[in-house]
């Protein structure tokens, strides 16, 4: 103890007054932050998905209601676990297309014009059903040869991994499942 | 100080260039290992981090790995950009080369699969007419197998099966569960032998933590991480190699040292280039040429054990892990294709959602009723080596250094494709025997390059006109100028090829250090 702080403590003590009180009474600079000063913090902080709305960056308004409504006939909420909707998963899709090769953004495009052109939209429980007939199919190595196949072969991995990776699945089916912390060790960049 | 010459520098700190250098100090050879990539420090470098929180959830970058499928947002920093480091090839035969510039090289992630080769592939012309024979046999490199495995605390189990010798193994006495029992047993009624996984232990198994502590410890090693060789120079006066230019990853700053012996450990493709750029060892004409790897035909079939659907699964059903070694063509002539392929094969798991025909609640509900229930195997090719299937240099594109890169010219042929075929009819065959329900089989190969056990391109030989190096790794050009890695390969099989590739550098080391001690070099 420096002599400074002894003889705070001294005042403190002499003042009748609780230490921590006392010292935010005479010393300004303890009484702006209960920070401590000589620890280096590590300070919680969240992802934007929870709080913000990402601003579509690839779809058109259509297209991004389909891509909406497939991803939530391919991941429903179930219960208390989360679907694609409270992931956000098409959204996040959206931004990931946004910077995807071109094949894969005609794979997409297409494939969303395509079932909106089926009226996809408007179709009720069982229209919707039988536009996504071909995720029924048994998978084969190579991708199907008709276009709209193909697009839902790929939007049903997309959809689930962007569900299953996000913050607000985790949360939930980590409780029941430690193998779904959805944690693992992370590279950093090479400077 | 700077004008010092070196007894050795070692190009590439990864499983040769590492075992070089701790074999080389430990006999008091003073050596400089130079390493492209960056030093670490695992608890920097490291971090336990949430796949939510990382930009791309997961799926990383887009487009920023075309060709490694083994990276993901987690590992993206490991994996050599792409980017800095091009390559070319033709866009109708895709090349994967897959690398890592970082202390330790590729064994920071290996898989850790260690088997010996057998004279089934060192003397392979001798059993089916194919190719050439390697310079050297089984009983050459077998002292060296033996001190290699204890080194890489490899466990394996003692099988005495002539294709797949026998090591010095942490012995596994592991038993097997029920479903994997019952898939040896279908193997067994059809004469293909099974054994236990031949892996490194240990937290981390790589050059970094294995071997260059203990060549450090000498006092005899230096290490200079971010630096990238360009070119092997020559003393014109002698003909000899008289050390390495390199660029300095970071600033480009360009230097050269001086060393009596040159040792290429850079990686297989990595040397060839150096090689190619330096204008050296190609005399013979095979610089460059019989590129070579194993075939993977990942996930050939994956089924599900019945029996553990519904959480039902007795203990001791599911679990564990085995590998078929290459059975065909030994002793006879048995199928329409050269040689044989291995298997990896393993139970439990969920096998990935889009095996099921489903989506929406009735895939939530399968993949529930099928949680632990899988068995998959995936194949492990023989690849024949080629003359046509080469390495050049590319005369327009350069690396982010400035140093010309490669273009890699290379095919599967009939041989591949048939193994493959063949490969998945057996497979679905035991999974049947064994019980098992089939999800789905196929025989589709990944691009060549993939499996990242590239090899050839330095092949070893003793004749100097057909090959770039002698039996002790060293050119038949340049005397002091050694290619330790996997380029040396002259016919690699299906057994993953690191443990060789550390024998051979062990065994290199060791006639170094003769020929030097004798001042021959």
């Amino acid at each position: 103890m420096t002599t400074f702080m002894r003889r705070r403590r001294i005042l403190q003590v002499a003042a009748g007054l609780p230490a921590a009180v006392a010292l935010r009474a005479q010393n300004p600079y303890a009484a702006a932050t209960s920070g401590k000063p000589d620890e280096l913090p590590k300070l919680e902080a969240i992802p934007p998905d929870g709080v913000a709305d990402s601003k579509p960056k690839f779809c058109s308004g259509l297209q991004l209601a389909a891509l909406r409504r497939l991803a939530d006939l391919i991941v429903p909420k179930l219960g208390e676990t989360p679907g694609a909707a409270d992931a956000q998963a098409a959204e996040f899709l959206d931004f990931l297309l946004s910077e995807s090769p071109a094949d894969r953004q005609s794979l997409y495009r297409n494939g969303l014009d395509a079932l909106n052109a089926k009226g996809f939209l408007k179709a009720d429980a069982a229209g919707a059903a039988a536009m996504l007939a071909p995720l029924g199919k048994p998978w084969t190595y190579k991708a199907p040869a008709e276009p709209l196949a193909a697009f839902l072969r790929t939007a049903k991995a997309d959809i689930l991994t962007a569900t299953v990776n996000s913050k607000e699945w985790i949360q939930v089916v980590s409780q029941r499942n430690r193998n779904a912390a959805g944690t693992s060790l992370y590279w950093t960049e090479i400077a | 100080m700077p004008s010092q010459v070196h007894d050795v520098v070692i190009i590439g700190s990864g499983a040769s260039g590492a075992m070089t250098a701790y074999q080389l100090t430990k006999k008091g050879i003073n050596c400089l290992l130079l390493e492209a990539g960056p030093n670490f420090d695992y608890s920097k470098d490291r971090q336990l981090r949430a796949v939510y929180d990382l930009p791309y959830r997961g799926f990383g970058k887009p487009g920023r790995f075309p060709h490694v499928t083994q990276a993901n947002e987690f590992t993206a920093a490991l994996w050599a950009d792409e980017k800095q480091n091009p390559y070319t090839f033709d866009p109708k035969d895709p090349y994967y080369w897959v690398r890592i510039r970082r202390m330790g090289g590729k064994t920071l992630v290996w898989g850790r699969a260690s088997w010996r080769l057998s004279n089934y592939e060192f003397k392979a012309k001798d059993h089916d007419g194919f190719g050439d024979n390697w310079p050297v046999s089984y009983a050459d490199l077998a002292p060296y197998y033996d001190q290699c495995e204890p080194l890489l605390r490899v466990s394996g189990r003692i099988e005495k099966l002539p294709q797949l010798p026998d090591g010095v193994f942490l012995e596994d006495k592991s038993g097997d569960s029920a479903s994997i029992a019952r898939f040896i047993s279908a193997a067994k009624q059809k004469g293909i032998p099974t054994t236990k996984q031949r892996r490194a232990q240990g937290t981390l198994a790589s050059s970094a933590n294995l071997l260059l502590p203990d060549a450090l410890a000498t006092g005899k090693l230096t290490i200079l991480p971010n630096a990238i060789a360009r070119e092997v120079t020559v003393d014109k006066a002698t003909g000899k190699a008289n050390g390495i230019s390199f660029v300095d990853r970071r600033s480009k700053r360009e230097f050269h040292v001086k060393a009596r012996v040159v040792v290429l450990g850079a990686s297989c493709l990595e040397s060839t280039r150096l090689l190619l750029n330096s204008k050296l060892a190609s005399s013979s004409g095979a610089l460059g040429h019989y590129l070579f790897d194993q075939f993977y035909v990942k996930n050939t079939v994956q089924a599900i054990v019945p029996e553990a659907r519904n959480g039902k699964a007795p203990g001791g059903l599911m679990g564990g892990t085995g590998y078929i070694p290459r059975f065909t063509n030994l002793d006879k002539k048995d199928t329409d294709y050269l040689r044989g392929y291995a298997v990896d094969f393993s139970s439990g798991g969920t096998p990935d959602p889009k095996y099921f025909p489903y989506y929406g609640e009735d895939l939530q509900k399968a993949l529930a009723a099928h949680t632990n229930t899988g068995f998959n195997a995936t194949t492990m090719g023989s690849v024949l080596p080629r003359f046509e299937n080469h390495v050049s240099i590319d005369p327009v594109v350069k690396d982010a250094w400035g140093i010309p890169s490669l273009r890699i010219s290379a095919r599967y042929t009939a041989n591949e494709f048939k193994m493959a075929t063949d490969a998945m009819n057996t497979l679905s065959e035991l999974c049947h025997t064994a019980g098992f329900e089939m999800l789905a089989q196929h025989d589709q190969m990944v691009p060549p390059g993939e499996s990242i056990h590239e090899l050839g391109t330095c092949r070893m030989g003793d004749n100097p006109k057909t090959s770039v190096l002698n039996k002790w790794n060293q050119t038949h050009d340049v005397k002091n100028v050694f290619v330790v890695d996997g380029s040396a390969f002259v016919t690699g099989g299906s057994q993953n090829p690191t443990l060789t590739i550390t024998a051979l550098a062990m065994r290199a080391a060791d006639y170094m250090a003769e020929e030097m001690r004798k001042g021959n070099l």
